[in-house]
């Protein structure tokens, strides 16, 4: 141990610069982020930063994969040197800072600047970002579920949207599969992160989640077991089908074969995966909330987020937690990022903003998606994060796709996983 | 010994010759200061950097990632010093009993059947009036130069179920249906061993071309003189002149496979869950997917030992560095 204290001691010393705390005047800033639309959205909030505050800011990006930036992050934390400012830090990154006393050590506990909000805020989505009672990162977005689904098809098949349960969308999902070979959802098998996230947004809208509040596994709940049942089912009749991953030319193909009639995912699905895979289907789709588990749980699920953070003990610490703070806080730039970005606002009150609730989405019809966002939104689960997440996404997928082929129970399914979990997570 | 005692053995008398006699104000410390530079610390000096380097990137990372094996470390803060419990964990750990099963899965592919076929290949382009030798050569080496990131994306569009070339090669050809060939476990490790052997036969086949052509024309005179086949001149003649290449292209190769970690994390990211995950990959994602350090240099030393106990054996069984 002592040859390793010696060397991290050693690459901590190599970078001891200048902590004097900037307090007013231009801040050169570094920002890292994995996502461009976030440099467009930091590099417009600058003016409202620096309106009412003694900064002026000169942002330096770096652009870097979501997974690689915590990596690097932590690496140069340990060198002493070179960490960033700001930090954009993606969901399923983020867990890796709650291993041990990394986030108390590298980030600003944002707890007090969010007390004026408290009323406000969304508070589902600050407990993915939070350890012990402390908030280290605000998040982007209230990625809610929704249906996704194409509304000529739908009309000339004579299916409503409107399924009222999930137990009714898979009878009309049986016999158009059985009927026509299409499908009414997708589900990623090929890369583990994506298969718990399918899997994860329904648990959550049925009211389970996959850890409890102290990072424990929760798989082995009537929850969990009714979810994957439902899926297993969806998967072997045919109403969901099988895809590589939810972005990739595995669903566009489905897509724009016209196989795939609708998909379950986060509000941030638009940008990301319908419009860039099937651009020439505009005008065809709609957005609908969800149908509900008869068994109970919520009107929608949740995935995703990308929480932006302050480090700590830095000379601009203080313009940079204000960067975020008035970045992500201030209702105007809530609204300017649903409008360039697709992402959701964490205030509720934004909800209510003629200018979004009268939006009109050219992609979806002219449809006023808002309305049906602030229909659900007061309904969204809360979702526990763990340190472990990585490991549940491995064991749990594996799992699951054994579920699917039939080659277990999904109560057999989840209790192997949560054993191979426990196994895992000792070391 | 002292630097005295060094000057002294340096000294004409004492290595046995004859010496005139020396001008005691010769002997001076001047004198002393010039032996001393040259049978005392300059050897040493010179030698230093080797010394100083091998100890600095070799000596001290190993002994890091021993310690840090010993201990529960984040990546942050302190290391926690827990003795053996990472190795008891990895002792009861599925995953990491699933990942070293899986690399002699990989091992097996590069050994028995990524170096016979690199043989036979070199042994083809070998041939007596092969036509267009030098295109089949650089095809057969390009895919060892095309970076992992570019394979991994062609065979996923060739691979994929729906819309990969593969199966709709199958579909063309003899109407089968689409097989899930990454998405299958038992499929994905033969996807696997399919682009190693791929992107590593070729490589491999230049060592043996570069042996075969070695192989004095003479002994193929005489067996052909003897009446030998092909069968038999290749196992009397050719094998016993390529052994030492071929040698160390096995215990090469199985070193490779032992560490491979491109091609699953590129292709399936060790799935469908962890069907084809290697001890490679477990160690990188045990440190930079989860922070858990001390348990990612713990499975380190685990595939260091296994690595080094297997090459060792393979070295005594091929005889290699032993005098024929």
């Amino acid at each position: 141990m002592a040859a390793g204290t010696a060397l991290t001691g050693a690459l901590s010393a190599c970078g001891s610069g200048d902590t004097t705390e900037i307090t007013s005047g231009t801040v050169a800033l570094d920002f890292w982020t994995h996502d461009d639309g976030y440099i467009k959205f930091f590099e417009g909030a600058v003016p409202v930063a620096e309106k009412g505050s003694p900064f002026d800011y000169d942002l330096r990006v770096t652009k870097i994969a979501a997974a690689d930036l915590v990596t690097k992050l932590i690496a140069q934390a340990v060198a002493g040197t070179g960490t960033p400012d700001v930090a954009g830090l993606e969901i399923g990154a983020f867990s890796r800072m709650l291993r041990g006393e990394i986030a108390p050590e590298l980030l600003v506990d944002l707890t007090h600047d969010v007390e004026p909000f408290t009323d406000d805020l969304i508070s589902a989505r600050l407990t993915p970002f939070s350890k012990d009672g402390a908030l280290y990162a605000l998040d982007s977005d209230t990625p809610v579920t929704v249906l996704y689904h194409r509304a000529d098809e739908f009309e000339r098949l004579g299916i409503d949207a409107d399924f009222g349960t999930w137990e009714d969308f898979a009878d009309v999902g049986r016999t158009l599969a059985e009927k026509k070979g299409l499908s009414l959802g997708a589900f990623a098998v090929n890369d583990p992160g994506g298969t718990v996230q399918c899997f994860h947004i329904h648990l959550l809208q049925r009211g389970g989640d996959l850890f409890d509040a102290d990072g424990a596994p929760t798989l082995q709940s009537p929850e969990a077991e009714e979810t994957l049942a439902f899926l297993v089912d969806g998967v072997q009749s045919g109403f969901l089908t099988t895809v590589a991953d939810m972005y990739g030319p595995s669903i566009q193909s489905g897509l724009k074969a016209g196989k795939i009639l609708a998909v379950n995912m986060p509000s941030w699905y638009s940008s990301y995966g319908i419009q860039p895979n099937v651009p020439e289907q505009s005008g065809k789709w709609r957005v609908a909330a969800l149908p509900v588990f008869a068994g109970g749980g919520h009107r929608t699920g949740v995935g995703g987020g990308t929480g932006f953070a302050a480090l700590t003990d830095k000379p601009a610490t203080a313009a940079a937690r204000n960067l975020v703070v008035k970045g992500y806080l201030d209702p105007d730039q809530q609204i300017a990022r649903y409008k360039d970005l697709g992402y959701l606002p964490t205030l509720r009150s934004v909800y209510d903003a003629p200018e979004l609730l009268t939006l009109e989405s050219e992609y979806f019809g002219g449809q006023k998606l808002f309305e049906t966002f602030r229909d659900i939104v007061d309904d969204v689960p809360d979702v526990h994060q763990s340190a472990d997440i990585s490991i549940m996404n491995t064991v749990l997928s594996g799992h699951v796709l054994r579920a699917f082929k039939g080659t277990v129970s999904p109560a057999q399914a989840l209790a192997d996983a949560t054993e191979d979990f426990r196994g895992q997570a000792k070391g | 010994m002292t630097t005295t005692d060094i000057s002294n053995t340096d000294a004409p008398a004492a290595r046995g010759g004859s010496a005139a006699p020396v001008p005691s104000s010769r002997r001076g410390s001047a004198g002393r200061r010039t032996g001393s530079l040259r049978g005392g610390a300059a050897p040493y000096a010179f030698i230093a950097p080797f010394y100083v380097l091998y100890v600095l990137f070799m000596i001290i990372p190993i002994l890091a990632a021993l310690v840090l094996s010993l201990t529960e470390w984040v990546g942050l803060g302190m290391p926690r010093f827990i003795g053996l419990s990472n190795y008891a964990n990895l002792a009861t750990d599925s995953s990491f009993a699933t990942a070293l099963a899986n690399s002699l899965v990989y091992t097996l592919v590069a050994v028995i059947i990524v170096v016979p076929c690199a043989l036979l290949i070199a042994q083809g382009l070998n041939a007596k009036g092969l036509r267009m030798r030098d295109l089949f050569r650089v095809a057969f080496f390009v895919p060892m130069v095309l970076s992992p990131i570019v394979i991994a994306l062609i065979y996923s569009l060739i691979f994929d179920r729906d819309y990969g070339l593969l199966n709709a090669s199958l579909d063309a050809l003899f109407g089968l249906p689409h097989v899930d060939w990454l998405g299958d476990p038992t499929l994905a490790k033969g996807a696997i061993g399919f682009v190693l052997l791929w992107r590593t036969v070729g490589y491999l086949t230049i060592f043996f071309l570069a042996a075969l052509q070695n192989v004095p024309a003479e002994q193929y005179e005489a067996a052909a003189l003897d009446g030998a086949g092909r069968v038999r001149t290749f196992l009397a003649v050719t094998v016993p002149g390529i052994k030492p290449i071929s040698a160390f292209v096995i215990v090469t190769s199985f070193i490779g496979a032992a560490q491979l970690f491109d091609e699953p994390y590129l292709l399936t990211k060790g799935g469908p869950g962890e069907a084809t995950i290697s001890v490679a990959m477990f160690i990188y994602r045990a440190a930079f997917e989860r922070q858990q350090f001390g348990y990612a240099a713990a499975a380190g030393v685990v595939l260091f030992i296994i690595v080094f106990a297997v090459s060792q054996g393979l070295n005594r069984l091929l005889g290699i560095g032993r005098d024929s």
